[in-house]
């Protein structure tokens, strides 16, 4: 019984920090690049691709990863960059994607669909499969960060001075939409799909406000991660909190305090 | 070719590009129309025109983001550019030193950074986070990042956008002194002829078209330049050829300048 029960909360801290450890970098770049909420709307759109996935009797990571897949095409496809990732188009996007997924997920056969982990995710319930999906694209992802890390900086600095400079912008755009779409897929396992957005933007927040240089604000967001999911961790086991929307709360609690603890030390603190 | 007398001079006058009949079209609209010029080294040639004259078109096509212009262009051979383009978004979100934001694209010695800044008036700012600057500083700082690696030419597109009157006053003596220091080249295009006359060696008048071009007090007299901009704009030319015994640098500060 007891083996048992250590083996799954195992699984769940890997997956867990395996996602810090990825989530601290790509969030950051994503937070430089106003790209949250671009996330969010994958995020959301990935209850689609859960539907596409089980309707066609594949992992439903496959179809979210087609489905996210398509989207940031489509958005690169789109020539100016703010018309394609305007709130306006995004909220249509992720919106659309959500209600056609819960539609296609209500109208599959067979025993119902449990939409509540599809939403918020259930770490505890992190298979082999998926701490291995999860580690093999975290791994690829750190491969193309370390790769492209110069050009991701500067495209995130400042597109005018990078294209200026010979960076191909738009490719590094792209390659950022298809590496932020593999992260969608695997982390919806662990964050569910209306959580992604939140586990990639908190704790970059709070990293921001005392890190003097793009490496250290990664690193400082992976240690707020860790905090997180450790505070989400042990209040889901010790409360019975659902553990997604626990270390989501977790995040911004620390989120709070750092804020409160910078004010008092620095109080004209941007 | 370039002319090759003019290549095995390297001092001032060198010829380091030769622009011929240069045309570029968006869709079906014109943008320029056959437009012909020679940027020599350490001189300040500068672009005026109304807005939709082509004149950051242009600074693209010389700096080779543009390639798909009719026309000719001839650069001396391993020409180097620095190019600051004229909206600038610098991101605010990102934790970055000003040194970083010089060193974002190339390596660079801690000794040639040093420079670079100092160059540009610049030096204290070395490890300031970029978002605590002010707009004038920022500038100025994007100045010496064009300055890095030993630029043969430097293509500014109205480097003082956002700046105010004395600031932009301070701006182009810097560009100025930076062209004497350098021996470079430098290419800039600017909205407010009547501060910069003082500094150029060269305007180009353009409207799609060259309109007309030469040494700025020629350029104040043609009846296109006239047409373009008025009868007063040539008149307040005069205004700034006189020098200042003092100056405020951007953030409002004095300091006296000794330049005779």
């Amino acid at each position: 019984m007891t083996e048992w029960l250590d083996d799954f909360l195992i699984r769940a801290i890997c997956a867990g920090l395996i996602m810090v450890v990825i989530a601290a970098p790509m969030g950051c770049l994503m937070v430089w690049q106003r790209l949250a909420f671009l996330s969010d709307t994958l995020g959301h759109a990935a209850v689609l691709g859960v539907g596409l996935g089980l309707m066609l009797q594949l992992e439903p990571i496959f179809g979210v990863l087609a489905v996210a897949l398509v989207i940031v095409f489509s958005l690169s496809r789109v020539s100016s960059y703010d018309s394609a990732l305007s709130e306006t188009t995004l909220a249509i996007i992720s919106h659309t994607g959500l209600a056609g997924g819960i539609i296609l997920v209500g109208l599959l056969p067979g025993p119902a669909v449990n939409l509540e982990a599809i939403l918020f995710g259930d770490l505890l319930a992190t298979t082999v499969a998926d701490l291995l999906a999860l580690l093999l694209t975290t791994v690829l992802l750190l491969v193309l960060l370390v790769r492209h890390w110069r050009a991701f900086v500067a495209v995130s600095v400042s597109r005018e001075i990078a294209q200026a400079e010979g960076i191909e912008v738009r490719r590094i755009q792209v390659l950022m939409y298809i590496m932020i779409a593999l992260l969608v897929a695997v982390m919806m396992k662990v964050m569910g799909v209306l959580l992604i957005a939140a586990m990639l933007v908190i704790p970059t927040t709070s990293a921001r406000l005392f890190s003097r240089s793009p490496e250290q604000m990664v690193y400082i967001s992976a240690l707020y991660g860790l905090g997180a999911l450790g505070g989400g961790i042990s209040s889901s086991f010790h409360f019975d909190w659902q553990t997604g929307p626990a270390i989501v709360v977790s995040a911004t609690a620390l989120l709070l305090l750092t804020l409160a603890i910078t004010r008092l030390i620095k109080p004209d603190l941007d | 070719m370039v002319d090759e007398a003019a290549v095995k001079h390297k001092g001032a006058g060198e010829l380091l590009l030769r622009a011929d009949e240069i045309s570029f079209s968006q869709g079906k609209r014109l943008i320029l129309d056959r437009v012909s010029f020679e940027l020599r080294r350490a001189q300040i040639t500068t672009i005026i025109g109304p807005n939709g004259a082509g004149k950051s078109t242009l600074t693209n096509v010389v700096n080779g983001l543009i390639n798909n212009y009719s026309g000719s262009i001839e650069r001396s051979p391993s020409l180097r550019i620095g190019y600051l383009p004229q909206k600038v978004y610098v991101n605010t979100l990102m934790p970055l030193s000003v040194e970083r934001l010089l060193r974002l694209t190339r390596q660079s010695s801690a000794a040639e950074i040093d420079q670079a800044l100092a160059q540009s008036d610049v030096g204290y700012l070395r490890q300031r986070q970029v978002r605590s600057l002010s707009e004038g500083e920022l500038k100025r700082v994007l100045l010496a990042r064009t300055t890095l690696g030993r630029p043969d030419l430097i293509v500014l597109d109205e480097p003082t956008a956002g700046v105010d009157v004395s600031g932009e006053i301070r701006m182009y003596q810097l560009i100025g002194e930076l062209r004497d220091q350098l021996q470079c080249a430098v290419l800039l295009v600017s909205h407010d002829l009547h501060l910069v006359m003082s500094q150029t060696d060269q305007v180009l008048c353009l409207n799609q078209h060259l309109c007309c071009s030469g040494l700025p007090e020629s350029v104040s007299q043609h009846p296109e330049y006239l047409a373009l901009f008025g009868q007063q704009a040539s008149q307040s030319i005069a205004v700034y050829a006189h020098h200042h015994d003092h100056e405020h640098d951007v953030s409002g500060a004095m300091d006296t300048h000794k330049h005779d």
